[in-house]
C-alpha cells in the first residue's frame, strides 16, 4: 500500500468508480427495501401500523401462496440438486466422449423465454389435444388422463415440474464445472483404498462437491421464490388460488386488486422468508464444515 | 478417469439420451406446431404430417414483431453495457484501489444476490412512475442493471483478485493513471469472466418478464417477453400462428447460447480453478 498521502488521493479517485454502482444500486434496490417495509406499515385508511399484517394472518388465500412457496422452494432444490448431480456425474465421469454436447442440449430450456416455455407447456398439458395426452392415449390411459392445470391437485406440480425441467441444465453445468476440478489422482487414490461404484460417489465425489451444492442450493430457493411468468401464464394462481405462491400473491393484491401497502407487507414476509431460508443454508453449510474438519 | 466396463458407459449414454431427449422435446413440439396447417394445429402428437411455412410467412411479415425484437435488442444491449461499468468499476476501487469500507460494500451489493426481484416490485414501479419512467427503455434498464450487479461483482471482483500485482506496479512506474491500467491491463486479463457476466445479464434482460409486465404497458415499448401475451388473444384458435411467434422469440437465445457456450462454460471453468 502507498504511503497516506497518495493513499488519500487514491481514494478520492476511487470513489468515482464505485459511483455507477452505487447509484444504481441504492436507488433501484436499497431504497425499494426501504421504502416497502415503510409502505407494508401503511393502513388502507393511511393508518400507521401493523394491520396489513394482521390482515394477512387472517387471509386463507395469503396462506396457501405461503405454502405453495415453502413446496415450491423444496421440491424445486430437491429435484433439481438430484437430476442435476446424476446428470453430470454421467458426463464427466461415466463417459469418453460427448461431454460438451449433453451440456450444451441439457442447459438448452436455460435460455428460453419463460413465458415461451409457459405457453408450450400450457399446450403440451392440454387436454384433448396437448402431448401429454397424446402418450395417456398412445399406452390407452385417455380416459385417466388428469386435468393438470385445471385441477387443483395437480396444478401447482404441474407448474414446478416445468421449473425443474428448464433449471437442470443449470445444476447439471454447475455440477460438471465442479466435478471438471475434481484432482484425478484423488480418485485414482481413492479407488486403491476401495472408494469405487457407488462409495467413490457417495463419500469422494458428493462431499468434494458440497460448495457447489450449497450455492446451487441458495440459488435454487432463490429461484423457486421468484418464479413467476410460469405461474402467471399457465393458472394465474388459479384455479381458486390453487397456485398462488407469494411472488403471484404480490402481483395479484398489488397490480390487479390495487391494494398496495397490502402487497407490500406480503413482500416483506417473502423477503424475510428467504433471507431466513437462505441463513439456515448457510449455517447447515457451515455446520458440516466444522464437523468434517 | 478411472476405466468403467462397457456396460456402464452404454447405460450412462443411454440415460443421458433420455434426459437430452425430454430436454428438446418442448423446443421440437413448439417448431413443429409452427409448421402445422390449421387441420393439424389440435392432433396430440409430437411431429404432424403435414409441413406448411404459411404461419411463418405471415407471421414475419407482421410489423408489430420488429418493435418487439428492436426493444428488446436496446433494452439488452444498454443493460449489458451499463452493468459492466458498473461491476466492473465497483470491482475495481474494492480490489485493486482498496477503497475505504469497500468490504461493507462487497457485503452489502452480494447479499442482493438473494434478493427475490418480486419483493421489490412495488416500490420499483411506484419509483419509476414518479421519474416518469414507466414505458420507457430506462425503466428497464435501471432495474435490471441493478439486479445484475451482484452475480457481476461476485465474478469479476473474483477475478480481478487473481492479478497479480507486480504487473500493476510496473505499469504504475511507466506513470500509468489508473484509469489506464484498469483499461490496459486488468480488463485484457479478466475477460472470460467478463464474457460470462455479459452472457448472463444478456439471458436475464432477454427473458425477463414481471418487471416488463408492469413497467411496459403501452404496446411500443413492449419487450419480447410480453409478446406470447400480445398474440394469444388474436391467434387463440391459431396456434401454429402464435407457436411461429414462439420460436421466433426462442431463437435469438438459444443460438446467442450455443455460440457463446464455449466462452461460457470457460469462463466458469477458469472462475472456480482460482476461486
Amino acid at each position: 500500500m502507498a504511503a497516506g498521502g497518495s493513499s488519500r488521493r487514491a481514494n478520492a479517485g476511487a470513489w468515482l468508480y464505485v459511483l455507477p454502482a452505487l447509484l444504481v444500486f441504492g436507488v433501484f434496490i436499497a431504497y425499494p427495501i426501504i421504502a416497502n417495509i415503510a409502505s407494508s406499515l401503511v393502513g388502507p385508511h393511511g393508518d400507521v401500523g401493523v394491520v396489513n399484517y394482521t390482515d394477512a394472518a387472517h387471509d386463507a388465500v395469503f396462506w396457501i401462496a405461503l405454502r405453495n412457496s415453502v413446496l415450491w422452494v423444496v421440491l424445486c432444490v430437491l429435484f433439481e440438486t438430484a437430476i442435476g448431480f446424476v446428470l453430470a456425474l454421467a458426463i464427466e465421469m461415466y463417459i469418453p466422449r460427448g461431454q460438451a454436447i449433453f451440456r450444451t442440449i441439457l442447459f438448452l430450456p436455460m435460455v428460453i423465454t419463460p413465458s415461451v416455455i409457459a405457453l408450450v407447456f400450457t399446450t403440451i398439458y392440454a387436454p384433448d389435444y396437448g402431448l401429454l395426452f397424446g402418450a395417456f392415449n398412445a399406452v390407452g390411459l385417455a380416459n385417466a388422463f388428469p386435468a393438470v392445470l385445471g385441477d387443483p391437485a395437480t396444478a401447482t406440480y404441474a407448474v414446478i415440474a416445468v421449473n425443474v425441467w428448464q433449471w437442470c441444465g443449470f445444476f447439471v453445468l454447475m455440477y460438471c464445472v465442479g466435478m471438471a476440478q475434481i484432482d484425478r489422482e484423488l480418485l485414482s487414490a481413492a479407488a486403491i483404498d476401495g472408494a469405487v461404484g457407488f462409495a467413490r460417489v457417495r463419500y469422494v465425489i458428493w462431499p468434494l462437491l458440497r460448495s457447489t451444492t450449497i450455492s446451487l442450493a441458495v440459488l435454487g430457493i432463490i429461484q423457486a421464490l421468484q418464479q413467476f411468468p410460469l405461474i402467471f401464464l399457465m393458472t394465474e394462481g388459479g384455479p381458486a388460488d390453487s397456485t398462488q405462491t407469494l411472488a403471484t400473491y404480490i402481483f395479484q393484491t398489488g397490480f390487479v386488486l390495487d391494494k398496495m401497502h397490502y402487497a407490500s407487507a406480503v413482500a416483506v414476509v417473502l423477503f424475510a422468508f428467504s433471507l431466513a431460508l437462505i441463513m439456515l443454508q448457510y449455517r447447515i453449510g457451515r455446520a458440516e464444515r466444522t464437523a468434517h474438519a | 478417469m478411472p476405466k468403467h466396463g462397457s456396460a456402464t458407459r452404454l447405460l450412462a449414454y443411454a440415460f443421458l439420451a433420455i434426459a437430452a431427449f425430454a430436454s428438446l422435446v418442448p423446443t421440437i413440439y413448439m417448431v413443429d406446431i409452427s409448421l402445422r396447417d390449421s387441420a393439424d394445429s389440435f392432433s396430440p402428437v409430437l411431429i404432424a404430417a403435414h409441413v406448411t411455412f404459411a404461419n411463418w410467412s405471415q407471421v414475419l411479415s407482421d410489423s408489430n414483431l420488429i418493435g418487439f425484437f428492436v426493444n428488446s435488442g436496446l433494452v439488452a444491449l444498454i443493460t449489458v453495457l451499463l452493468t459492466l461499468v458498473c461491476v466492473i468499476g465497483l470491482s475495481y476501487a474494492i480490489s485493486r484501489l482498496k477503497i475505504r469500507g469497500g468490504q461493507v460494500m462487497l457485503l452489502v451489493v452480494v447479499s442482493a444476490l438473494l434478493l427475490p426481484l418480486a419483493s421489490l416490485l412495488i416500490p420499483i414501479a411506484k419509483l419509476l412512475a414518479f421519474l416518469h419512467l414507466t414505458n420507457n427503455y430506462f425503466g428497464l434498464i435501471g432495474p435490471e442493471t441493478a439486479l445484475g450487479i451482484p452475480f457481476g461483482t461476485v465474478i469479476v471482483k473474483a477475478a480481478m483478485d487473481d492479478i497479480p500485482v507486480t504487473l500493476e506496479e510496473a505499469a504504475r512506474i511507466d506513470g500509468a493513471g489508473s484509469f489506464a491500467v484498469l483499461a490496459k491491463i486488468i480488463v485484457p486479463l479478466i475477460r472470460p469472466s467478463l464474457i460470462v457476466v455479459a452472457i448472463w445479464q444478456f439471458l436475464f434482460s432477454w427473458n425477463e418478464f414481471f418487471l416488463a409486465l408492469v413497467i411496459m404497458t403501452e404496446t411500443k415499448v413492449k419487450t419480447l417477453p410480453l409478446a406470447p401475451l400480445y398474440y394469444e388473444g388474436p391467434f387463440m384458435t391459431d396456434p401454429g400462428k402464435l407457436f411461429a411467434v414462439l420460436t421466433l422469440i426462442a431463437v435469438v437465445p438459444i443460438v446467442a447460447y450455443v455460440v457463446l457456450q464455449r466462452w461460457f462454460v470457460a469462463g466458469l471453468m477458469e472462475g472456480s480453478v482460482k476461486g
